[in-house]
């Protein structure tokens, strides 16, 4: 087993499971937290986020498949998708793929599950088979607030402006078109609404 | 002089049609966004070489217990702007006719505070025929945090009472990676400092009290009000007269204010570590929010203060750790940067080091005593705009009261 990516809250490990590629994600304590804190971050987003998967999975939205979940160690072995993050894509690229984000992300919230950490970094697209995953659903939640589903596309919002700022403004619209193929437009323009309304209590955000 | 300063405009002169650019050039800088009156000196040589002369504040301190009242706040300002200004020329040995430029915080802030700078920098730019800049408060702690600790491309992470966010510089903007979804980390330290009876600003008091190996004898809840009987009581809140049941509830409740002294006695002669207390730990991808913490921690509060702290602390700086490390791992920064006032917290400095070492990144913070508001960051920033930019015309002198730092655009 390989090393393969030190995240933000988890490590990643590559190695083969069952003669499949697989990745290994373990929850690895955090020295900086307190022991109680830090295991119950820990245990609750790994049972989440095996869960998420599975249930995102059954939804049609393509995940990594879960093979193993091991609570005591917080973690799980996955399928490897191959594929590269949609982050690290040209421009082009993202813009072209924002609107199948915006449908899957719209997939989820109607069937109630707020993914909670909706960044270009949680895609994989594997341009071969012209697929997209899908991954790391460790703050999602089961939730139907119109509230909740504003903060994830809050999120993908905000990072569209921070790190895809050149083409935030294409790529926002496409994925809200994507977003209203799922949920429909009256839900479109509720959400919308709401991330105007969280926007606006941001700190010294310009009240009009 | 003034002539030929109004008919300037900020917008039309671009780097290309920048000042003629001298070795040395002298700024002063003009701080009063919220409770700190500041005015500081700097030269700098150069591009971008820089140098303090000097740095002087006065700092509006509200009743224990409560927060800054604007217009008090402003009254402070104004009644001690001619004698910090008078102090920082003399400390950096230098009078109003050396100076090449000023600038003052525009904003973000509280508008009666920052009208008090502004009208200070115009009037001295407009008698003395100086040029004048208005500069973005948030701004300026990161390029002031820059210039101290000689950071060159980094994550940063900006926390003081108007501040909480994660910055990363691209396409000559600053573009905010993640950012409290409500209040600030210092107001919700100050926040629940002030809920237990503390003077504000009160992030160092309640970083003693969380502290784990505290030093008996010391007592640090007594050092803001009387916190002791703060935690009950709600003001004397037994003065109806409602014969015997609230007079038998006083009399318990003197009992327990007696035991809870004793048990403070007994504490500060073997205080025992404060214990952790679970609060609600909202992370929202890159963001946080806080309002729910402060809300439990104030209820945990009235059980044990010290552990409420202790937990307090743990729990927010956690937040702040978990959105680090995301924005770290998701921008691919090799540093980060601590700025503003709660940069001056020893134990978040400590999580965050821990962060960084996981992550192989540098690390650092802004020395403390230029951690919180200062009038070196506003003239910093000024000294660099002066690179690309004239000054403003007196006409755009404005304050504005919410300017959000990812709005500006960083020409030099």
């Amino acid at each position: 087993m390989k090393l393969v990516k030190k995240g933000a809250e988890a490590d990643i490990y590559r190695g083969s499971w069952n003669g499949r590629d697989a990745i290994l994600k373990v929850r690895k304590p955090k020295g900086y937290r307190v022991p109680q804190l830090d295991a119950r971050i820990r245990r609750q987003r790994t049972s989440r986020e095996s869960q998420m998967l599975s249930h995102a999975r059954s939804l049609g939205v393509t995940t990594p498949l879960v093979y193993l979940v091991d609570t005591a160690n917080y973690a799980i072995i996955m399928q490897d998708v191959p594929g590269s993050v949609v982050q690290g894509l040209p421009d082009d690229d993202i813009v072209g793929l924002s609107a199948r984000m915006g449908r899957m992300v719209g997939t989820l919230h109607r069937s109630g599950i707020m993914h909670g950490d909706l960044t270009t970094s949680n895609f994989v697209y594997d341009g071969g088979r012209d697929a997209l995953y899908m991954i790391d659903f460790g703050l999602s939640q089961s939730t139907s607030k119109p509230e909740d589903h504003a903060v994830d596309m809050r999120l993908i919002k905000e990072i569209l402006n921070s790190a895809h700022a050149r083409i935030m403004a294409e790529s926002w619209k496409k994925l809200l078109q994507g977003y209203a193929r799922a949920v429909g437009y009256e839900r479109r323009a509720k959400i919308v609404r709401l991330v105007s309304v969280i926007e606006g209590r941001g700190r010294y955000a310009t009240v009009v | 002089m003034v002539g030929k300063m109004t008919i300037t405009t900020a917008t039309s002169t671009k780097s290309g049609a920048a000042a003629p650019r001298k070795k040395r050039v002298l700024g002063l800088g003009i701080e009063s966004t919220a409770h700190t009156f500041s005015c500081a000196i700097m030269e700098k040589t150069g591009y971008d070489r820089g140098r303090i002369l000097s740095d002087v504040r006065h700092v509006y301190r509200p009743d224990d217990g409560e927060g800054i009242h604007p217009r008090e706040a402003s009254r402070h300002h104004v009644e001690h702007a001619p004698g910090v200004l008078a102090q920082c020329l003399e400390e950096s040995k230098t009078s109003v006719a050396d100076i090449d430029l000023i600038s003052y915080a525009a904003g973000p802030g509280l508008g009666p505070c920052l009208r008090v700078g502004a009208v200070v920098a115009r009037s001295l730019a407009s008698f003395h025929g100086i040029p004048i800049y208005p500069v973005n408060h948030a701004i300026g702690h990161i390029e002031l945090g820059k210039l101290l600790t000689g950071a060159r491309n980094p994550l940063v992470l900006l926390v003081s009472g108007g501040h909480t966010m994660l910055l990363a510089f691209l396409d000559r903007q600053w573009r905010v990676f993640g950012e409290t979804l409500d209040i600030t980390l210092g107001q919700l330290l100050d926040q629940f400092g002030r809920a237990l009876g503390l003077a504000s600003p009160c992030g160092r008091v309640i970083e003693e009290m969380a502290q784990q190996d505290r030093q008996p004898g010391v007592s640090p809840a007594g050092r803001g009000g009387n916190g002791t009987s703060d935690n009950y009581g709600n003001g004397g809140g037994d003065g109806g007269g409602n014969s015997g049941k609230d007079a038998r509830r006083t009399a318990r409740r003197r009992q327990q204010q007696q035991q809870q002294q004793q048990q403070q006695q007994q504490q500060q002669q073997q205080p025992p570590p404060p214990r952790y207390v679970p609060l609600p730990y909202t992370v929202k991808g890159n963001d946080v929010s806080f309002s729910g913490l402060l809300s439990a921690a104030k209820s945990a509060a009235k059980s044990d203060k010290y552990s409420a702290c202790f937990s307090l602390q743990e729990t927010a700086f956690a937040m702040i750790g978990e959105a680090v490390e995301r924005a770290l791992s998701f921008t691919g920064k090799r540093e980060l940067m601590v700025v503003g006032g709660v940069a001056a917290n020893k134990r978040l400095s400590a999580m965050l080091s821990d962060v960084c070492r996981r992550h192989s990144c540098r690390f650092f913070v802004v020395p403390l005593k230029y951690a919180g508001d200062c009038g070196s960051q506003i003239c910093w920033t000024g000294l660099l705009e002066s690179n690309v930019k004239r000054g403003a015309a007196m006409s755009d002198t404005f304050v504005t009261q919410s300017w959000r730092l990812d709005t500006v655009r960083v020409e030099y």
